[in-house]
């Protein structure tokens, strides 16, 4: 089974798209250049755009064979835009969009094609059964529902409903899209056609990624913690008890939930309602409990440990935060 | 020579020891009698190598590496470059709670039947093929099971850790194994169906619900209402209220998964769970199976704090299987010790209860008592 053109401006990123773009002999010189790929190149900059505002790239209504033209080109050319502008940042939130931009379009697919499309990513899905294998490479397992033991499993086959299975793809999307342009290059000829896009993007990140909590010292941080807020700062998913580890200790220190806020949007996933919400109700104010952070043994149990001379002489990542403090506190009165 | 070594280097030399799968990628650690530190990242091109190796420096302890690497021997991970890992687990008898307390022989037999049920997991849960899966007596205080399919070779540390919060039923959401339904006739009752056909935990918690009150209307009343009463939560009414209720009638539908007194069963779910569930490890060690880089011990090898053989166990032949004569492999020679500390052992079928002071015993007792540090030769 071959996709058809619609499909591939729909999937751009699958082996069909390439094929296909080989078959058309079209390269990337004519489509930055010529007059007539005007139209991929403003659909470029909208994904691009949109991927960065919402999270996530619409769909636009495909009417005829140029449109999906159009379409299918938009996203090398998106791809070129996001590896010139070189953040990591827009990189994950851009590769994210994308995948979710294509689990919206892929829900509505029959079964065959849901298939044939996992079948790209390694995922052999066969009467809604996926092996516990592949399942557990794409499944966001820091959500509960999605925890494996939360699972109908027989005989190594997890049982997934299609929208499930389409989650799984939406997750390899991002992945490989992400992965590819970690390593990408962009030909300087982008910065000479988008190059005030480019440019704008680069300094609106910049200031993004400088944007810090003050009032803390956070030089006096554990390393668990400070790990935590750089994979959320460069948008890694970061499982469930990562995020509870870290909005406990922020709160006990005195953070208030705007600075704890700050830090969680930078993650490409954020959702200030939602984030505002589980914030608010792990330290106490919606829900009436305060939660104490979790001790050393506890963050070591979840894999998050990465422990540092310090932390032998602390067994909880609030007293690594007292002594230090105390430490630095003290060689500063030396210096005086 | 001191005698332990000597023994060990008699055993070495006509060792039968099972090399595993791809040596030439593994790394290799040993420690030695009277040294702390661990030798480490040392490879063998094959099996030969090893042995020479085992026959010349006599190690107290063998250890071999989960992981496939590039470059085994390298000093750093980074320049061993990680290939692949098999996956292990160990089960020891520190995991089982009141562990202290338990007699060496009796810890062992609780430990294997958390083994067959971690078997049960990985054969019918996730599918592995009995072939893939390899078990092992440690030598020390329990046993390793090791999985060995092109499956599972490249899953990273989260995901292995999915597989084990699996077997431990680790995050486990009730709604997820049980469904409450509300039935109306003439009130709203509400009730919850659970599934035993099916597979996984839904099937496994279900078919534990059923065998537990099974038991329990089988009990005389007094005693199934003392044993309710040790879980969390239930009283003398819920358990009078559980026993007498467990009438022929209701134990049908109870058997065809509609269960009335939610309240009640609602507390026996979280007890009856962990009971189920593998115990794995305590919480300290707890990232051991989840990691991809561990050390295990070399099948063949002895354990050096007992003298035992890390024995294979074969799968169908599990229950019979008795570490303390299958894994004991010296002689019958009688020798002098002289015990510090008193101890009782049974080992090939003998009884042993040796009190401090000079005697004389058989050379696999000697081992074993020199071993644990409970005896010098005299």
């Amino acid at each position: 089974m071959e996709f058809e053109i619609c499909q591939i401006a729909r999937y751009p990123f699958i082996e069909d798209a390439k094929n296909w773009v080989k078959k058309e002999k079209i390269d990337i010189q004519e489509v930055l250049y010529e007059p007539i790929y005007e139209r991929a190149r403003a659909r470029a900059v909208e994904r691009v755009e949109q991927a960065l505002k919402y999270g996530v790239i619409k769909e636009k209504a495909l009417l005829d064979e140029i449109e999906c033209m159009m379409e299918i080109f938009s996203y090398p050319l998106a791809r070129l835009i996001v590896a010139a502008v070189e953040s990591e940042y827009l990189v994950r939130r851009y590769a994210l969009a994308e995948a979710k931009k294509a689990y919206e379009s892929l829900k509505k697919e029959e079964t065959a094609i849901i298939q044939k499309i996992a079948r790209e990513f390694g995922i052999e899905a066969k009467d809604g059964m996926v092996h516990f294998s592949d399942y557990l490479k794409f499944a966001p397992t820091w959500d509960i529902k999605w925890k494996l033991v939360n699972r109908v499993m027989d005989k190594g086959y997890v049982e997934l409903s299609n929208d499930e299975i389409c989650r799984l793809i939406q997750e390899a999307i991002r992945n490989k899209i992400q992965n590819e342009l970690f390593y990408m290059f962009a030909p300087p000829d982008i910065n000479k056609i988008f190059g005030e896009l480019i440019s704008k993007l680069k300094n609106k990140l910049l200031a993004k990624e400088i944007k810090k909590v003050e009032g803390i010292s956070e030089k006096d941080y554990p390393p668990c913690i400070k790990n935590l807020i750089a994979a959320i700062k460069s948008g890694m998913n970061v499982p469930h008890v990562g995020r509870f580890t870290l909005v406990t200790f922020l709160n006990a220190i005195g953070a208030s939930t705007e600075d704890i806020l700050k830090i969680f949007s930078s993650s490409p996933d954020f959702n200030e309602e939602k984030t505002r919400y589980q914030i608010e109700h792990i330290t106490g104010k919606i829900s009436g409990t305060v939660y104490a952070p979790p001790k050393c043994a506890t963050i070591r149990t979840w894999g998050l440990c990465f422990p540092d001379e310090l932390c032998k002489k602390a067994n909880h990542p609030l007293l690594y935060y007292r002594l230090k403090r105390r430490k630095n506190e003290l060689s500063k009165e030396k210096i005086l | 020579m001191n005698y332990l070594r000597k023994k060990f280097y008699e055993y070495y030399l006509k060792a039968d020891i099972e090399a595993p799968y791809r040596i030439e990628r593994r790394e290799f650690a040993f420690l030695f009698f009277n040294e702390s530190t661990m030798k480490r990242h040392i490879s063998f091109k094959n099996k030969e190598w090893l042995l020479r190796y085992l026959k010349t420096s006599i190690p107290a302890h063998v250890y071999y590496s989960s992981a496939y690497y590039n470059n085994p021997s390298a000093g750093t991970m980074r320049e061993k470059k990680w290939m692949g890992a098999d996956l292990i687990f160990d089960l020891d008898a520190d995991h089982l709670p009141n562990a202290n307390k338990l007699r060496y022989e009796e810890s062992l037999e609780r430990i294997k039947e958390e083994l067959k049920k971690l078997l049960s997991f990985l054969i019918d849960d996730f599918g592995f093929d009995e072939k893939s899966i390899s078990i092992y007596f440690s030598g020390g205080r329990g046993y390793h099971c090791h999985v060995h399919d092109k499956k599972i070779l490249n899953l990273g540390n989260q995901e292995r850790r999915e597989i084990v919060d699996y077997i431990m039923a680790r995050g486990l959401d009730y709604s997820h194994v049980i469904v409450e339904r509300s039935i109306y006739s003439k009130t709203y009752t509400k009730t919850i169906e659970i599934t035993p056909s099916s597979p996984g935990w839904r099937g496994r918690i279900a078919r534990g619900i059923i065998s537990f009150l099974e038991e329990v209307k089988s009990m005389e009343r007094e005693e199934a209402i003392q044993l309710l009463k040790s879980f969390d939560g239930i009283g003398d009414t819920i358990a009078q209220d559980i026993y007498d209720g467990l009438d022929d009638r209701r134990m049908e539908l109870i058997r065809e998964g509609k269960i009335d007194q939610m309240a009640a069963i609602k507390r026996l779910l979280k007890p009856l769970i962990k009971e189920l569930a593998v115990k794995l490890h305590s919480s300290t060690d707890e990232p051991v199976t989840a990691d991809i880089k561990r050390l295990i011990r070399l099948p063949g090898s002895l354990h050096g704090k007992t003298g035992f053989r890390v024995t294979r166990v074969n799968l169908n032949n599990l229950e019979d299987f008795n570490p303390l004569e299958e894994a004991v492999v010296f002689g019958e020679e009688m020798v002098k010790i002289d015990v510090k500390k008193p101890f009782k052992i049974k080992l090939k079928g003998n009884d042993f209860a040796l009190k401090e002071g000079v005697v004389k015993v058989p050379e696999y007792v000697a081992v074993f008592a020199l071993a644990r540090n409970m005896a010098n030769i005299f």
